[in-house]
């Protein structure tokens, strides 16, 4: 049997409280007095032996023995007596909660959430800290926050608890082990504390330079959700039908079934049954017709226990249709012949831009007189950020033919692309002491490269892409080659994708994508679970890192118009599977995630004797009041 | 009605009490052996004639009783109208005595110093009226047990007869001793204790001080509604005892509720325990 212990020892003190009282009381003792015609019988009944047994004179003080045990049982419960549950500890841990969307799932037969077993695990630490030991909290989804410092605090690691809230986010481990690593820093950390459902990736770009104990919660039940959905323009020329994939993953082993309704813009459009499991997702197709922008709900109602709600809504918002809008400069007739064979374009190659606004822009400047475009791609034009660093010349007789060496193939632009027997006029050079490193550092990225040096680049600037060909096409035997079309066609796949106008995919709750908007203006944000937020665009229009950590619909207001609605989803396989990994494989070590341990709780005993002190209390108030009305 | 002592405690001044002792009066009483010295008028002849023995006739002796009435007048016997009871009853017992021609006299002792109030010993019917206004006189107070209360009036009181006590004997000390005073004074202890409606059924409970209303001195009980049952098996024992200790001396014992009537207590309670005759 182990004796109890006290949080709070000093209260003890307040034991020196009963002197007064027993003083007072003795002091202030006042009977009622009665005068009566003789004490003779009286004098003679008191010394009675039955009157002077032990037992009545207990009972003589009786007021005051129920009042000292009041006392003392307030004291004990002020003390905070505890069973301990374990050894003290003067350890320094780190405690990392899980909060990503599949700690959101509810455990089968119960209504708590993986997250709420997790907390109660937190909460047994918490309570159990004494000694030396100190925590501090994090949390993490697919990012990591910190919530305390290292702390022995009860009321404040209580308080960082309440902060605890699933979010609808996938998880991600690295990001708050980093965190963790560094804060370990400035305290001697042995170990890290996990708390999860191992609902994680299994491999963890991390390494170690402590322990890591991984916690994992009960597995959840039965669960299926959305993990994908995409539209793609499915008519040819202008049409402005689309095509919806809605794909519904399972958990299970067994095939659960349900139904998707699709709305647009508040109408219901399409319902489909739909069915799956672990082994088998499904993917439905959903025609929609979208002339102008429109916002696509996917809601899927499961028949049954779904453990997982929030993965059973995702919305889409599908763009206007129209033709990509193609600039390109009169002279590039190699670029307009390519670009001339391909659907749904509208190509200016007017000597004068007839807009300024272009989806694509081709030209052979880098002067672009006021029109813009979010890919653009310049022919024959060094940087003029580069102009120090590379220089481009023809080449004389003497020089050997310039023939590409690399290019980076899953770069969107030459995806499919081989240039390997492309003969090149031309010839970039690298000015002393420069190199494709001193060019990242200033922003691009070489996609082609010669044996002398970089031939084409790219540059990513806020939404705008920009491709910069060093040498000029027609100074090459390119447009000659089958990868000039297909490397044009790339060109209007990215500025349709860009422009979302061919495909477009669901955005996964984290952060919504840029949107373009007027520039330098504030807008607010208005999400769901009451989020509201004002943010302001860049100089560029683009109203950039909204955060979006809720499924739901976000309507971005200039004033009170809406400007644009964005929805979002959780859309993440991996949380909708609810799946545990057994092991994490770190770096150079695996971690195995532990599902059995539970931590035992100290008993706390203050409430039972504050529950006693409030009985005695109960029983003194009755024993005065008999008192007070016997004698009036 | 008139009063039934147990034994015949007369005074030898004539009253109209019969004495024991042959007597001149012409109530014949009994017969004996004529011993030398006899006064020849007393032998009966006819008897003499007959049998040729001399009997000597004996008369019944008319002699005076003594009731000496002791009303308690101390504080204590001011709750419950305990006093007025005792005035009332000694007013009766004085009626009935002086009635009767027997010698009454009345003591009211209330301080333990200093002369008792007391009505002078005295008969006829001319003594009723300074009888009444002596016993409206007696106001309560005073500190004084009832067994002093017995010496204070033996102090002064000559003659035999019977002693009426009417007090509530509530007192810390033992009754032995002063009634083997009576008793040895010839006087019949007739003890009638009066008891308030407070002292036979009190209703208490809680933690009390009491004080006592003629000491002071003071008393604290805790839990008073618990220790009553004991209380009335000390109030019966103390009343028993008081009871055995008049017996023991041919006296009388009985008590009385002061909240009873007169006619009850007389009619009824002393009436039936031959007390008084009627």
């Amino acid at each position: 049997m182990s004796w109890p212990d006290f949080r709070f020892p000093l209260g003890g003190w307040f034991f020196l409280s009963l002197i007064p009282l027993v003083i007072l009381y003795f002091l202030k003792l006042k009977r009622p007095r009665l005068e009566i015609p003789s004490l003779a019988l009286w004098q003679s009944v008191v010394n009675d032996q039955r009157v002077n047994s032990p037992f009545q004179k207990f009972r003589r003080n009786l007021l005051l023995l129920l009042q000292i045990i009041l006392i003392c049982l307030v004291i004990l419960a002020l003390m905070q007596p505890f069973i301990s549950a374990g050894p003290e500890t003067d350890e320094y841990i780190p405690v990392l909660i899980d909060c990503s969307a599949s700690m959101s799932a509810k455990l089968p037969g119960s209504d708590q959430t993986r997250l709420e077993v997790a907390k109660e695990r937190v909460q047994a630490m918490i309570d159990n800290l004494r000694g030396q030991g100190k925590i501090s909290l994090f949390t993490f989804s697919s990012g990591g926050r910190r919530l305390t410092e290292f702390t022995d605090d009860q009321q404040l690691l209580n308080r960082a608890m309440d902060e605890v809230v699933p979010t609808h986010r996938a998880s991600k481990l690295d990001e708050v082990l980093r965190m963790a690593e560094a804060y370990a820093r400035t305290a001697a950390v042995q170990r890290v504390i996990v708390l999860t459902d191992g609902n994680l990736q299994d491999r963890v770009d991390f390494e170690l330079p402590f322990k890591l104990e991984v916690q994992r919660v009960d597995q959840g039940g039965n669960n299926i959700g959305i993990t994908e959905m995409t539209a793609r323009r499915s008519g040819v020329d202008n049409s402005s039908a689309w095509d919806i994939f809605v794909r519904v993953a399972g958990s299970g082993d067994e095939t659960v079934f349900g139904e998707i309704t699709l709305t647009q813009n508040g109408n219901t459009v399409g319902k489909e049954s739909v069915g799956a499991s672990q082994e088998d997702s499904e993917r439905l197709v959903f025609s929609v017709d979208s002339a102008e922008s429109s916002l696509i709900q996917a809601t899927l109602e499961v028949d049954g226990f779904d453990s997982l709600d929030i993965d059973n809504s995702v919305w889409l918002s599908l763009p206007k249709t129209r033709p990509l809008m193609v600039r390109v400069d009169a002279k590039m007739y190699s670029w307009q012949h390519a670009l001339s064979v391909q659907p749904d374009l509208d190509i200016d190659a007017a000597e004068t831009p007839a807009a300024t606004e272009y989806d694509l822009i081709i030209s052979n400047n880098e002067e672009l007189n006021g029109i813009h475009a979010p890919i653009m791609i310049y022919n024959g034009v060094v940087p003029e950020d580069l102009a120090d660093l590379i220089s481009i010349a023809d080449l004389t007789a003497e020089d050997e033919p310039v023939q590409v060496v690399d290019w980076a193939n899953t770069a969107p632009l030459l995806r499919h692309v081989r240039l390997r027997d492309v003969q090149i006029g031309q010839k970039a050079s690298f000015a002393e002491g420069a190199d494709a490193q001193l060019l990242e550092e200033r922003g691009y990225e070489v996609l082609i490269h010669a044996a002398t040096g970089p031939l084409l680049l790219q540059r990513r600037r806020g939404l705008e892409t920009a491709f910069y060909f060093l040498f000029h096409t027609d100074r090459s035997t390119l447009p000659y080659r089958l990868a000039f079309p297909i490397l044009v066609r790339n060109a209007i796949e990215s500025a349709l994708q860009q422009a979302g106008l061919a495909e477009v995919a669901a955005v996964p709750t984290g952060v919504l994508p840029p949107i373009n908007l007027e520039a330098d203006r504030e807008y607010r944000i208005q999400g769901p679970n009451d989020v509201v937020d004002t943010m302001k665009s860049n100089s560029t229009g683009a109203l950039n890192g909204v955060q979006a950590d809720f499924v739901g619909k976000y309507d971005i207001l200039d004033g009170s118009e809406v400007a644009v609605s964005i929805g979002t989803g959780l859309l993440s396989p991996l949380e909708t599977s609810l799946t545990s990994v057994e092991q994490l494989q770190f770096a150079e070590l695996s971690v195995a995630t532990d599902e059995t341990k539970v931590i035992d709780s100290d008993r706390h005993l203050w409430w039972a004797f504050a529950m006693l002190a409030f009985v005695f209390l109960l029983i003194e108030w009755w024993y005065f009041q008999r008192m007070r009305g016997a004698t009036t | 009605m008139r009063l039934n002592p147990l034994r015949r405690l007369t005074n030898r001044s004539r009253g109209e009490h019969l004495s024991g002792k042959g007597g001149g009066s012409t109530d014949f009483a009994d017969y004996r052996d004529y011993a030398a010295g006899d006064d020849m008028r007393y032998v009966d002849w006819n008897i003499f004639a007959r049998l040729h023995r001399p009997y000597i006739k004996q008369y019944l002796h008319e002699e005076e009783l003594h009731v000496v009435i002791m009303i308690d007048a101390s504080t204590s016997m001011l709750f419950d109208d305990k006093l007025l009871k005792a005035r009332q009853l000694a007013a009766a017992f004085g009626m009935m005595g002086l009635l009767n021609v027997e010698r009454v006299s009345v003591y009211a002792i209330h301080q333990q110093q200093g002369k008792p109030w007391s009505l002078p010993p005295g008969t006829g019917r001319q003594k009723i009226r300074p009888l009444l206004k002596f016993l409206e006189g007696i106001e309560g107070g005073g500190n004084i047990p009832v067994e002093q209360a017995i010496e204070t009036m033996l102090r002064f009181h000559r003659g035999r007869g019977i002693a009426i006590l009417l007090s509530d004997f509530l007192t810390f000390s033992d009754l032995s001793r002063s009634l083997n005073l009576l008793f040895s004074s010839g006087l019949e202890v007739w003890g009638l204790q009066i008891l308030g409606e407070s002292e036979i059924n009190p209703t208490l409970d809680g933690d009390l001080r009491f004080v006592d209303s003629e000491s002071g001195e003071t008393l604290d009980i805790t839990n008073a509604g618990e220790l009553m049952s004991l209380y009335h098996e000390h109030r019966q024992w103390y009343q028993e005892t008081l009871h055995q200790q008049c017996r023991s001396r041919n006296g009388r014992f009985t008590s009385i509720n002061s909240s009873a009537t007169i006619e009850e207590t007389l009619f009824d309670t002393l009436s039936r325990q031959g007390w008084v005759l009627r």
